[in-house]
Formats: C-alpha cells, sequence, structure tokens
C-alpha cells in the first residue's frame, strides 16, 4: 500500500473524527474541571444536538451548516436545563451521584430522541459527493469544514477564556474553587455559563458525525469512551490536550485498522486510555489528578 | 473613630460542636491586630467567624458599623473585608496579574490605580507579572496572596498565618508589608503562630485560649506578662 493510500484512506478520516472527538472532549475536559465529574450523558446530548440540527434541515430546507448554529443554541439550552432539574439538587452530594444521574439522563435524552425521530439510520443529505482532489490527497468538503469549525470554535473558546472576564473565572473555578468564592465569583453563574458551552459543543460534535456518517440514536453514546479517552489523554482540565488527545484518538483508531480487524477500532480508544492512566494519569498536557 | 471590626461574645463551630465559646475582638482603622494562642485555642477559627465561613450560634460581628453576622461570605467581601487563607491562597494555574485581576473580581471600571497600588507595595510581584502563581516561591506567593485581597481595597484585611512555613527572611519582609499596607489606611487582623514576633510588630493583640479571649493588650503588654509568657511564648 503506497503513502497516498495511507494518508487517503486512514490519516484524513483518523483527522476527521478526531476532530469531533476533540469537539467532545473538550465539553467533558471542562466538566471535569469546573464540576468535577464525569458527564456521561454527554454522548447523547451529542445525538440530541445532531437530530436537532436534522429538523432544521428538514423543516427549514437549509443546509446543515445554517442548521448548526441552531442546534447549538437549542443544545446549550436543554443542557442548562439539565443541570438546572437534575444535577444542580445533586451539587452537595458525593460526585459519583451527579456521575449515575448523568447516566440515567443519558438514557432519557437517548429516549427522546428515539421517541420522536425513531430508530432508523439518516442523512442530512442525499447522494454521494465526490472529494476533491489536493494534489493526490482526497478531501471532502464536509471532511475539511468540519477539521476547520473544530479549529474555529477551540481557538474562540480558548480566547474568552483567556481574555474576557467570565472566561477567567471558569479557570479560577477550575483552578482553586474555594478562593474563587472568596474573591466574589458567582458559582451559579459560572456553572451557567459552563453548560452553555458543553451544551453547544456537544451539538458541533454530533452535527459533524451525523455530516460525516450518519444519524442514529446510539451515535454519541459509542463516541462516549473515545471522547473520555481524548481528554484524559490531553491532560483533564486542558483545553489544548483535549483536542490533541482528540486528533490523537481518533488518528490511532484509523490507523489501527491497518494491523488489527476493524471491529477492534473502538477498543483501541480503550487501549489508549488504559495505557494513559497506568502510565500518566495527569495525561500529556499535565491536567488535573482525579 | 469607631471600630471597624467589632465582634462581641462570638460563639460558633463547624458543625455540632461549638469551637468557639464567647470570643470578643475589636481593631480600629489602621490598626495591626494580632491573635496568638496555643494550638486549638481557636485563633483561625475565629478569623474564619468574620468572614462567614463558620455557623455563629450567638453574638455579634460588625464591619465598620454594619451587622454582618451570618451573611455569605461574598456579601461580608462587598462589606469590605477580604480574608487570605493560610494554603491554598492563590490561582497557581493563573498569572500573578491575572491573580490581581480576579482579586478584583466584583470591580468594575478603572482597576489601574488599584494595580499601581498593589504594584507598588510589591514590586517583586511587577516584575514577575507574567509569571504563573504556582511557580514562584513561598514568599512571593504569600505576596500574591495579599495583593490579590488588596485589590478590592478593604477596609479589614483578615490574614491567616501569613508566615507559615516562610523564612525569618521574609517573615520579616510580610511584616513589614504588613505596616506599609496599614499606613495606607487598612485595618489588619492576622493570626500568628510566631507569637513573639508578630506581638512585637502589632499594634494590639489577643490571647485565645480554648475557644475565649484570655489576654489581651498592646504587643508590649503581653509580651511583658508574665502568664501569657509562660504559657504561650515558652518563656
Amino acid at each position: 500500500m503506497g503513502a497516498m493510500e495511507i494518508v487517503n484512506f486512514y490519516l484524513v478520516p483518523g483527522i476527521v473524527v478526531g476532530s469531533i472527538y476533540a469537539l467532545g472532549a473538550v465539553g467533558i475536559t471542562l466538566v471535569f474541571a469546573i464540576l468535577r465529574y464525569a458527564h456521561l450523558a454527554h454522548g447523547d446530548l451529542a445525538t440530541l444536538g445532531a437530530f436537532l440540527a436534522l429538523a432544521v434541515v428538514t423543516l427549514g430546507g437549509v443546509s446543515p451548516y445554517v442548521a448548526l448554529p441552531v442546534a447549538m443554541a437549542v443544545t446549550a439550552a436543554v443542557a442548562v436545563g439539565i443541570d438546572r432539574t437534575f444535577y444542580a439538587y445533586l451539587r452537595e452530594r458525593p460526585k459519583i451521584v451527579t456521575v449515575m444521574a448523568s447516566l440515567g439522563v443519558a438514557l432519557m435524552v437517548r429516549a427522546v430522541v428515539q421517541i420522536v425521530w425513531g430508530v432508523d439510520s439518516q442523512t442530512y443529505t442525499r447522494g454521494i459527493v465526490r472529494p476533491e482532489n489536493w494534489f493526490g490527497i482526497r478531501i471532502r468538503d464536509r471532511e475539511l469544514i468540519t477539521v476547520l469549525a473544530m479549529v474555529g470554535l477551540v481557538v474562540a473558546l480558548q480566547l474568552f477564556l483567556k481574555y474576557s472576564k467570565w472566561g477567567k473565572a471558569m479557570r479560577a473555578m477550575s483552578d482553586n474553587p474555594d478562593l474563587a468564592l472568596l474573591s466574589g465569583v458567582d458559582n451559579r453563574k459560572v456553572v451557567l455559563l459552563t453548560w452553555t458551552i458543553v451544551g453547544a459543543l456537544c451539538a458541533a460534535a454530533g452535527v459533524f458525525l451525523g455530516l460525516n456518517y450518519e444519524l442514529k440514536a446510539m451515535m454519541g453514546w459509542s463516541m462516549l469512551l473515545p471522547m473520555f479517552a481524548a481528554a484524559i489523554l490531553g491532560g483533564v482540565g486542558r483545553v489544548e490536550g483535549a483536542v490533541l488527545g482528540g486528533l490523537i484518538v481518533g488518528i490511532a483508531e484509523e490507523m489501527s485498522a491497518l494491523v488489527l480487524p476493524t471491529e477492534y477500532k473502538a477498543a483501541t480508544a480503550f487501549a489508549i486510555l488504559l495505557l494513559m492512566l497506568l502510565v500518566r494519569p495527569t495525561g500529556l498536557l499535565k491536567g488535573k489528578v482525579l | 473613630m469607631s471600630d471597624i471590626l467589632d465582634m462581641r461574645d462570638v460563639v460558633g463551630g463547624y458543625g455540632e460542636a461549638d469551637i468557639l465559646q464567647g470570643v470578643t475582638l475589636r481593631a480600629a482603622p489602621s490598626e495591626i491586630v494580632v491573635i496568638v494562642g496555643p494550638n486549638g485555642a481557636g485563633k483561625s477559627t475565629a478569623m474564619k467567624a468574620i468572614f462567614g465561613l463558620l455557623h455563629v450560634r450567638g453574638g455579634t460581628i460588625r464591619v465598620d458599623g454594619a451587622d454582618v453576622t451570618g451573611l455569605e461570605p461574598n456579601r461580608i467581601v462587598e462589606a469590605g473585608v477580604c480574608y487570605v487563607p493560610q494554603v491554598n491562597n492563590v490561582f497557581r494555574e493563573m498569572t500573578v496579574h491575572e491573580n490581581l485581576e480576579m482579586g478584583a473580581f466584583l470591580r468594575s471600571g478603572d482597576l489601574s490605580a488599584a494595580y499601581d497600588r498593589v504594584y507598588a507595595l510589591f514590586p517583586d510581584l511587577k516584575e514577575r507579572r507574567k509569571a504563573l502563581a504556582g511557580n514562584l516561591s513561598g514568599g512571593q506567593r504569600q505576596m500574591v496572596a495579599m495583593g490579590r485581597a488588596l485589590m478590592l481595597e478593604p477596609k479589614l484585611l483578615l490574614l491567616d498565618e501569613p508566615t507559615a512555613g516562610l523564612s525569618p527572611k521574609y517573615m520579616e519582609q510580610i511584616f513589614q508589608i504588613c505596616r506599609d499596607v496599614r499606613d495606607t489606611g487598612v485595618t489588619i487582623l492576622l493570626v500568628e503562630q510566631h507569637a513573639k514576633q508578630a506581638l512585637a510588630f502589632a499594634d494590639r493583640g489577643y490571647v485565645l485560649a480554648s475557644g475565649a479571649n484570655r489576654h489581651e493588650g498592646t504587643g508590649a503588654e503581653l509580651l511583658a506578662d508574665e502568664d501569657v509568657a509562660a504559657m504561650f511564648l515558652g518563656g
């Protein structure tokens, strides 16, 4: 097999799926860092976002790229609502209670998706898209847009965290919650902001997954493990680490098909996760120890 | 002039048991008041009571005339009180400058005067303003913690063992900074393990034991008191 085949059939799809994982992993790492629990409904929120975009596409007759911001906004609102309805009551309890609650939320969100949109696979647009040829590297428009959108969203998030008042408050809450409260930071606002961002990122991950593959009720859930692997690989609390982790997990999954049967793709993420926890539990970029 | 801090007969604790059995503390404007006492005397607990981190079951706490008894910490910050905890008192992953910025979180408008004031007090920090607070030495971290608290221009600054774990050189420096801060019109209440040095530098002191007042007076008076010397200062 030539180098071009490896790039076209393994590396490019790896970067695309890695970008999708990265969008999810950034949200997971934010929840870990600021709220301090593993959010198991993350994948199913992504599913919801993807199907909300489908609703906009079918009802409004618009392109999925127009539906994307709508889906991000609605999913952000849903995430905030879920927090208010379920997680807010458990904030003073041991974190494992919230983790279990988020599993329940995952099942509920998925059930809603199945009731509203059914259990069959769906797509945003019909027909086959021919990839563009860039000097032998074949990339579809949607693949390019997926990667660019991920980079754009992450850069915007980083600028927000680095320079804005409330972005700094989020970092402060992640760094030293007691001191943040002593400084007068309103925890409820930080939680609200975190879920808004996390919900929007979930929807983006779901829409791009649906765009590059297909929409089905289990799509987000099956992405949960690679997303967690990516967040832990990059270092918990590290946004840039989550991106790096997402890309590594995505590329490793696709590349594993070179040497392993494709059914073992999912096991690759699990293997990376286990290896990382054993060898370097703080992640590549030295995140928090959980 | 009325007292900045007027804490009377405060009884309270973290859970069911009362650690404070009636503590009375006062501090006048621009005064350094130190709390000393043996381990478990309730020194830090008394300070946390002022800042609303304790269940206060009896007594009253007034700051500059306003009753703050039982308020949430963020309301007490608004009343003009800033608190520097003994440990974990900086944002380690944020720069020195960002730490100061977080200190001024509740303020809006132009903060350049506040930054200038803090950087004038701590010239070391100005040089290292872009460094992560977690990478600084213990003494410099303590300066960041104090600087962060001073950004709100508090009336009353609470310092919980600011010299714990610092070398004598840094201890002297922190005490000098306390005097400089006091001279800008801030009242300082601090808890100290190093009783002798602290009483020597403070304007007034309280000796607590078993969650209650034992002695009070100027630093010199307490240092001269035989009972105080024998009980807490090791002769």
